[in-house]
């Protein structure tokens, strides 16, 4: 029988140990004992990871999908004097772009080549005492790889495409090619240059006699081809490694020509928007004249307006849609091409990201997004005249028509009111903590009306000056004198009126929202606009 | 010892009878509470806080809470993050904005009033009180210093004071009930100059966080705080930044915390009413098998008995 | 039938009176602290960690360990198993003193202590929780009371009062397992209203049954540490039916203990899977829970089985100190160390030394009332006036 002595001493010394543990617990970060193993793995971000994936059309795949880094891969093979062919085949001229093969012929096959040729590799230099990559299935076949991919897409914008062309003196054909179904050719078509990606898309498509290969498929084919070709002939040339166009920082390294010609390819300078009138549609607003080459200028690619096509716009979108032009199965109609918000093809949706600028951002940040537009708005851009005859469309009266009528549109535009801003306004509804605020008026309307001169946008749509003013006395019509905030806005919280704040929220929010949206930093405090009152008591 | 038929019947009875005696316990519910018709709630918008304080200032004022050491015009307590403490119902806190560096985040955070309070759920001598006017009011005058709605809070609101003897409170925001019931409005509301904070019916607060959802998509997240968190609160959050970067937790359910407990509780009647029956019932058994064990003993006591002395069986009737 | 000698009492200067003298004292001093400077003056409590080791191991633990009254009770009257009768006075007198001193802890740790009897007499928050472990605590220590009550009275010499009492045994504890297995349950479901702030491996809709159940372990294991600590310090007053009696209580309850051990630990694993909560178990706080697990649960059922196997009272004895803590521990883990998990180092709490000094004075108490007690009260020993009794 225990003694109950030796029984006490034991209990003590196990109370004294548990006390140890939950200091060790206090002690301890609590935060880091909740970590699941997967949170505590550092990853590792590479633009050249190409994971092989080709097996999937064979079947359901074994086991995870390995991870190749090109660029070690490269970097590797250059000190050892070996070059793309080392890996990749070349047929009629061209590398492919497949590893050690020309066409996905089994599962079998696909496994042989793949395993068979890494590990040998791998092993002669190991055996020549070089650091080498797997031997082992599991080693390439990783559960949980720790490196994730940073590839950014690569785009050839204006700057970009000027630079090669100027390089390939101007022959356009170098590039640039259509298909032929019937002789199952590549051709060069004169005048009917695009962008590739307008028959290349994301996934190839096609049947079993014709395949349009993908866009990452033809870009590599037709660029790392062209850049290793020119290399030969030691000549300056793009890069051949992957992280070269598809690493941020790399990009940012790309020579950007400031002042790029203008790319003739049959566009026109002016012209009155189309609206699919010529298949008999008779349309029944007025027409919009448009400035083509103004616009060119600023954009970096044709792409951002021309998504398919760089025919007119009609030609997909027609005034009631067609089936050349659909998301979701819908067709997308004139309107909505032209109008729809957010998205950066439409005229409007343009123009609007245009509003989020520093400059602008102080009014156009609080507009509600979703407001319905007043007609006056519609005008600016809706002036041509119907014509009673299509036909004058497209000859070059209605180009002058185009070119002219914006500026003349200009003075039929209602009246000009004359606003007489003025100089100082004292804001004294709230007097309570602080003295009145006195508000340099005239100062801040200069300021807005400088910032338009940097804008050609901004100047078109506001054509006068209370234009601005309605920037901040909002929601009531056009005037010279537009009215004070405190007639609408009083006591807040009125059931009446939910959406509208009252007198302090308005000053505040107004105020302060803009300074905040344009960068304003001196007028944020409290005291920087009205001074504080000093109490009597 | 031995208990005749009658008297078993009459304890069960008895301890049956005895477990009518007391208030039931309105525990168990499968409805939810959606707040009183016509409640207040307070909808915050941390898009428009600008973190000047001048909520806290205002009710430090209201609530004549002691002045603190650093002063509400000074800003630099907001590079850490706070909560609330015994002389500070409300505290503004600051956060990093991935969409505007330039522009940090404000969030003001108090007592949300929730709907359904986990505070007034759990205090035993029902010191909070979920009012008309949508506020969750506490009563210091019966309150025992438990600290339960401190555990229980799952926004960690409450705080207690600790260093008081005799007559420690908890401390939360009160929603300026004395104030709201006279037509004022509660002065953080009342202070702050960029209207972040609405005040009205709580249908209203929800139209209103709509409307801006639906004028402005790419501000906000399509979120409304508190709408349906813990069962719903009286304070309601919308934000351009997701809110579990405000430390605001998004985790916390649905559920009303009430609920949490209501199984626990609607076992007590359950208990009450059947242990009695079923201990009873063993020691009943219990008996029974020592009665039959003690008849058995005796009968081979008996048998054995006779088996040794067959003739002096007018010796054992004397006996 | 063992008369007291005053020859056999030990000095009163023995280690043990000097060592209560100390705690004793610094008890008083504290006790001075925390009324006159408030709860900030002797804790480390804060505004995230309201509930420390007052209630953490006075209240929880307290009440967990002082369950061996009921189990006994119900045991030998309800179950009719009369071969640990013996057991029955001291686990009632443990019981009822340890109730007795939750209540005093609870005088310390409650803001307005003088308010505590408002849930009973002023408002009734039905809702809470909290209410149902009052009323039940509250009842049950009078239910202890009233049951203790005949050993005091025999001491007393109130024959009349005491014939009454032993009366109502069977009724009181009824009683006693109902509101036993109302507040020893309740207790767990305190923490039901925090899913938020409770690990998921502690946080479980079975919290109130685990909490039931390993209260019972707690009871049965503190009656064999307890035994084993009166045969060691108070063998003189026992009697003779009690020095027999003992190894079979330890044996027996020891049994018990394995099985109801390991139906917990068959309970607690089917918990974590409905709970879903196997990936925690890769953490830190899963390498603590899978120690409270199989070192302090797993490992007594084992330990008793094969003590009572191979009848191996010592081993059997040293299990009961390892289950105990093991209740310990669960109760810790629930109230302070899983609680708040979420919560930065440096916002976690860790106790004050005062507040470890008042429970150790609060236990201190305990020992020496319990000592008062029975070395003067038929617990160990049967009155020789009333051995018809039972």
């Amino acid at each position: 029988m225990v003694k109950g002595k030796s029984l006490l001493i034991g209990s003590g010394i196990s109370v004294a140990i548990v006390i140890l543990f939950v200091c060790f617990m206090g002690a301890l970060d609590v935060k880091a004992l909740s970590k699941t193993p997967d949170d505590t793995q550092p990853i590792m971000f590479r633009p050249d990871i190409i994971t092989f994936d080709n097996m999937e059309v064979f079947g359901k795949l074994e086991k995870t999908k390995a991870i190749f880094l090109h660029d070690q891969h490269t970097d590797a093979l250059e000190k050892i004097n070996k070059d793309c062919t080392a890996c990749h085949k070349t047929e009629n001229g061209r590398m492919s772009q497949k590893f050690m093969r020309l066409k996905d012929i089994s599962r079998e096959e696909l496994t042989k080549i793949y395993c068979d040729n890494c590990t040998k590799c791998h092993t002669e230099m190991i055996a020549a005492g070089e650091k080498a990559g797997p031997v082992k299935c599991d080693e390439c076949h990783k559960e949980r790889p720790s490196i994730q991919s940073s590839r950014v897409p690569m785009g050839f914008d204006k700057s970009l495409h000027f630079r090669h062309y100027r390089a390939q003196d101007n022959k356009c054909d170098r590039c640039h090619h259509e298909y032929d179904k019937k002789s199952q050719k590549l051709f060069y078509a004169k005048g009917k240059e695009g962008t590739c990606r307008y028959c290349h898309k994301e996934e190839p498509e096609g049947d079993a006699t014709v395949k349009v290969i993908s866009m990452r498929f033809a870009s590599h084919l037709a660029c790392i081809d062209c850049h290793q070709q020119t290399r030969a002939k030691h000549m300056d040339a793009g890069p051949l490694r992957c992280a070269g166009c598809h690493d941020a920082q790399e990009q940012l390294k790309i020579e950007k020509v400031k002042h790029v010609p203008r790319l003739k390819r049959g566009q026109p300078d002016n012209v009155i928007i189309k609206t699919g009138d010529e298949k008999g549609v008779i349309p029944s607003m007025m027409r919009v004249p448009f400035d083509h080459k103004a616009h060119e200028a600023y954009n970096d690619t044709c792409r951002v307006c021309h998504l398919a096509s760089l025919e007119s716009c009609a030609t997909c979108h027609p005034l009631d849609g067609s089936k050349k032009a659909t998301k979701n199965g819908r067709e997308i109609t004139l309107e909505t091409a032209f109008h729809k918000r957010g998205h950066q093809s439409s005229c409007t949706g343009c123009h609007e990201s245009k509003q989020q600028d520093k400059n602008c951002a102080g009014c156009h940040a609080f507009m509600n997004k979703t407001r319905q537009q007043e007609s006056a708005a519609c005008l600016r851009c809706h002036m041509i005249p119907l014509p009673e005859r299509t036909g004058e469309l497209s000859t070059s009266k209605a180009a002058k028509m185009a070119r002219l009528m914006p500026q003349l549109w200009k003075e039929t535009f209602g009246p000009i009111y004359k606003v007489d801003v003025p100089k100082t306004v004292v804001l004294k509804d709230l007097v309570n903590q602080y003295e009145p605020a006195e508000y340099p008026h005239r100062k801040v309307f200069d300021a807005m009306v400088k910032k338009l001169d940097g804008s050609k946008l901004a100047q078109y749509f506001h054509y006068d000056d209370t234009t601005l003013c309605r920037g901040c006395h909002h929601n009531t019509p056009a005037a010279g004198k537009p009215p004070r905030c405190a007639n609408c806005h009083d006591k807040p919280f009125n059931e009446d009126n939910l959406f509208r704040p009252g007198i302090m929220g308005s000053f505040h929010q107004q105020c302060l929202g803009c300074h905040q949206k344009m960068g304003v930093e001196k007028y944020t405090g409290c005291i920087s606009c009205h001074k504080e009152r000093k109490k009597e008591s | 010892m031995s208990i005749s038929r009658r008297k078993f019947l009459g304890w069960v009875g008895a301890a049956g009878l005895s477990t009518t005696i007391g208030k039931s316990a309105n525990a168990a519910t499968n409805k939810q509470f959606t707040g009183y018709p016509k409640s207040f709630a307070i909808l915050h918008d941390t898009t428009l806080c600008v973190g000047c304080r001048s909520c806290e200032a205002a009710c430090n004022k209201v609530n004549d809470l002691p002045q603190p050491d650093k002063p509400f015009t000074d800003l630099s307590v907001l590079e850490t993050k706070r909560r609330t403490t015994t002389t500070g119902f409300t505290v503004v806190n600051k956060y990093d904005n991935p969409k505007d560096s330039q522009n940090p985040v404000f969030y003001k955070k108090q007592c949300n009033h929730c709907l359904e309070p986990a505070c007034a759920s759990v205090c035993f001598v029902r010191a909070f009180k979920k009012t008309k006017t949508g506020a969750v009011t506490y009563d210091s005058s019966v309150c025992v210093g438990c600290r339960y709605c401190i555990i229980a809070c799952p926004f960690e609101i409450p705080t207690f004071e600790y260093d008081q003897v005799l007559t420690p409170r908890i401390r939360k925001c009160t929603m300026c009930y004395p104030r709201v019931i006279e037509g004022l409005l509660p002065g953080c509301v009342e202070a702050c100059p960029m209207e972040a904070l609405s005040f009205g019916k709580r249908e209203d607060m929800m139209t209103i966080a709509r409307e801006r959802f639906r004028k402005y998509p790419d501000r906000y997240v399509d979120h409304i705080y508190g709408e349906h968190e813990m069962g719903g609160t009286s304070w309601l959050y919308i934000s351009g930044t997701p809110f579990n970067k405000l430390d605001m937790r998004e985790d916390l359910g649905i559920t009303p915390a009430p609920q949490l407990t209501a199984g626990a509780l609607s076992s007590v009647p359950m208990i009450v009413g059947l242990w009695p029956v079923l201990l009873a019932g063993i020691y009943a058994v219990s008996k029974r098998k020592e009665k039959i064990a003690q008849t058995e003993k005796q009968q081979a006591l008996t048998s054995a008995l006779d088996k040794e002395r067959p003739d002096e069986s007018d010796i054992e009737e004397e006996s | 039938m063992a008369q007291v000698t005053t020859a056999e009492r030990k000095s009163i200067f023995s280690l043990f009176n000097l060592i209560a003298l100390i705690v004793l004292g610094v008890g008083v001093y504290i006790t001075y602290l925390r009324f006159t400077g408030g709860l900030a003056a002797v804790t480390n409590l804060s505004d995230y960690n309201p509930w420390g080791i007052w209630i953490s191991f006075d209240l929880l633990c307290g009440v967990a360990l002082a369950a061996g009254g009921y189990v006994t009770s119900s045991a030998v009257y309800l179950f009719g198993m009369k071969e640990y009768h013996s057991a029955v006075r001291p686990a009632i007198l443990t019981g009822f003193l340890g109730y007795a001193l939750v209540v005093l802890a609870l005088q310390y740790d409650v803001g307005r202590p003088w308010r505590l009897p408002y849930p009973l007499v002023v408002q009734q928050g039905t809702t809470s929780v909290l209410f149902e472990v009052a009323i039940c605590v509250a009842t049950y220590l009078t239910v202890l009371f009233i049951e203790f009550s005949p050993a005091a009275m025999e001491w007393l010499g109130l024959k009349k009062a005491r014939n009454i009492v032993v009366k109502l045994t069977i009724l009181l504890t009824i009683f006693g397992v109902v509101l036993s297995t109302m507040h020893q349950s309740s207790l767990g479901s305190l923490f039901l209203i925090a899913p938020s702030k409770l690990h998921p491996l502690w946080y479980s809709p079975y919290i109130p049954i685990y909490f039931f159940v390993t209260s019972i372990i707690a009871g049965l294991s503190m009656v064999i540490f307890e035994s084993t600590l009166s045969h060691r310090f108070f063998a003189f007053k026992m009697d003779e039916t009690h020095l027999k009696e003992a190894n079979g209580v330890t044996l027996g309850f020891g049994k018990a203990a394995s099985y109801v051990l390991a139906g917990y630990f068959a309970i607690k694993v089917m918990g974590l899977a409905s709970g879903n909560q196997w990936h925690y178990l890769k953490t830190g706080y899963g390498t603590w829970y899978l120690v409270e697990l199989l070192g302090f649960v797993a490992l007594p059922s084992l330990l008793y089985a094969f003590g009572v196997r191979t009848k191996n009272l010592t081993l059997i004895k040293f299990t009961s100190v390892l289950a105990v803590l093991g209740v310990i521990l669960n109760r810790f883990n629930v109230c302070l160390i899983a609680f708040n998990w979420h919560l930065p180092s440096s916002e976690r709490y860790f106790p004050h030394w005062m507040e470890i000094a008042i429970s150790v004075f609060i236990v201190m108490i305990g020992l020496l009332l319990y000592r008062f007690i029975v070395t003067r009260m038929p617990i160990l020993y049967e009155h020789p006036d009333y051995k018809d009794a039972h």
